[in-house]
């Protein structure tokens, strides 16, 4: 079907089949249409279908909330085309040259899984096709079995990988995460829709690297820093690592960050903030190169920063609360200008 | 004249958002360090009450949700901030601050007058 898009920035026009998203859609085709989790709860992929009708996934999803559907909106993430549709799109919207980083959709198989600690799961896919993809990127994934999409940072990125690993925590309702802890998944398909997100890392920026991660939100923060550790990124920049999780438990990837540490001479900081328990010391006890702090991870990073965000970029990732509170001080006290602040909020 | 006091120069410390409400219209003041702002109280994204989401720095203003920003002394748009930021016209006097509000403000979040608008595609 044709789907015409406008914007502030001009008219576009794109196929979209019967069995597609509106805004995958767009974003294949090389479209800078606006989207944030590309999963129907932030409500940014906002459009307006004046002509011609949609199917919509997911309706009660939470993006919803701010739309005004009796007058056709929709969330493009969630709307499947029934017809041909001209769709306003409040945004400036540009078109992306082709390249290899543009997301499609692929199939993948269950590869490896493999339980991290009592709640979180390393787990890696296998692709159909090769991808190319960003240190701090993200896919959108959905099992046959499953009802609905969800996203997750990759913990890898590279150029034609034909892998992607990923760790998530397990959520009380969360169907994809109980899907995955529960039966035995391995071998399975699922479909996988990206790269996505712009939360990524540019060494040519020459910044310093502040990462606020929550759970499991590390993920892509481990791709930043593994990118920025095999360039030698570290030798002129410094970097800092703050993860939230709730007691030394429940702390993972932490010899990989340990490791990284360790090889950057004092010029990367690797601190665990503990929500839920007291540190019982300044550094991790089995793992030296990582420092314990107390409370949230947010306002850990505020207490060990202060004074000291010269030339930097930050990266955030976690749940949207945490998230929330990261951002403003990383604009109120490091003030950071907001070019140079990335995240991602996981729901 | 619709020259309305809002505040007391001293209500709004530097580099905080305050909302006020003066004759039914809301609005909000932003003290940047070099003066002051009187502004709608949502951001013009997605209709954030700036008066919790809206950060000050370096003359910035910074709505925290999405990060859209505007430089508030030149009122430019900074990053990758999409729509500008409107204001009403404020002065000093004896302390307080006046707005001028002969209508209020308000951003059209795509309803049927933005819609309708001639320039809904020029403002980029």
């Amino acid at each position: 079907m044709k789907i015409t898009v406008e914007t502030n920035s001009g008219v576009f026009d794109f196929e979209c089949g019967a069995t597609d998203k509106l805004l995958y859609a767009g974003l294949t085709r090389g479209l800078t249409l606006p989207y944030e989790c590309a999963t129907g709860t932030c409500g940014t992929c906002r459009g307006r279908i004046m002509q011609g009708s949609a199917h919509i996934d997911w309706d009660q999803a939470p993006g919803f909330a701010e739309l005004k559907r009796d007058k056709g909106d929709v969330l493009m993430c969630q709307a499947r085309p029934s017809s041909n549709c001209v769709v306003r799109v409040p945004a400036r919207v540009v078109a992306r040259p082709e390249c290899d980083t543009l997301p499609q959709h692929r199939t993948a198989y269950i590869d490896v899984l493999r339980k991290l600690t009592r709640d979180v799961i390393h787990f890696e896919l296998a692709l159909s096709h090769p991808m190319s993809f960003e240190a701090g990127q993200f896919v959108v994934l959905e099992a046959p079995e499953v009802k609905g999409a969800r996203a997750y940072s990759m913990v890898n990125f590279g150029r034609e990988v034909d892998r992607l690993v990923f760790v998530i925590k397990q959520k009380t309702g969360g169907a994809f995460s109980d899907w995955l802890f529960r039966n035995d998944v391995a071998g399975r398909t699922v479909n996988v829709f990206g790269p996505l997100g712009r939360a990524t890392f540019h060494p040519e920026e020459g910044k310093n690297i502040l990462c606020i991660a929550g759970g499991s939100g590390i993920a892509g923060m481990l791709s930043i820093i593994e990118r920025a550790a095999r360039e030698g990124y570290f030798r002129d920049h410094t970097g800092h690592v703050f993860f939230g999780v709730r007691t030394l438990e429940d702390g993972f990837y932490l010899s990989e960050l340990c490791d990284y540490a360790a090889q950057a001479e004092g010029r990367l900081e690797v601190t665990l903030a503990l929500s839920h328990e007291q540190a019982p010391a300044a550094v991790h006890p089995k793992f030296p190169h990582i420092r314990l702090m107390d409370g949230l991870v947010a306002d850990a990073a505020q207490q060990a920063m202060s004074g000291r965000y010269d030339n930097m970029v930050g990266f955030v990732a976690g749940p949207p609360i945490m998230v929330d509170g990261a951002l403003r001080i990383l604009i109120r006290e490091a003030r950071l200008p907001p070019q140079f602040v990335r995240y991602d909020k996981f729901t | 004249m619709t020259w309305k006091r809002v505040c007391k120069v001293t209500d709004v410390p530097e580099n905080t958002l305050k909302k006020f409400t003066v004759d039914d219209v809301t609005l909000v003041i932003a003290n940047y360090g070099g003066g002051f702002r009187a502004i709608p109280p949502l951001c013009p994204h997605m209709e954030e009450p700036l008066e919790e989401s809206g950060v000050i720095a370096n003359c910035a203003l910074t709505c925290t949700k999405h990060l859209w920003s505007w430089d508030l002394n030149s009122l430019d748009m900074l990053g990758e901030t999409e729509r500008p930021l409107r204001c009403y016209e404020v002065k000093l006097e004896n302390g307080d601050i006046l707005a001028f509000i002969d209508k209020e403000h308000v951003y059209e979040f795509e309803d049927e007058d933005d819609l309708a608008d001639d320039d809904f595609f020029s403002k980029a």
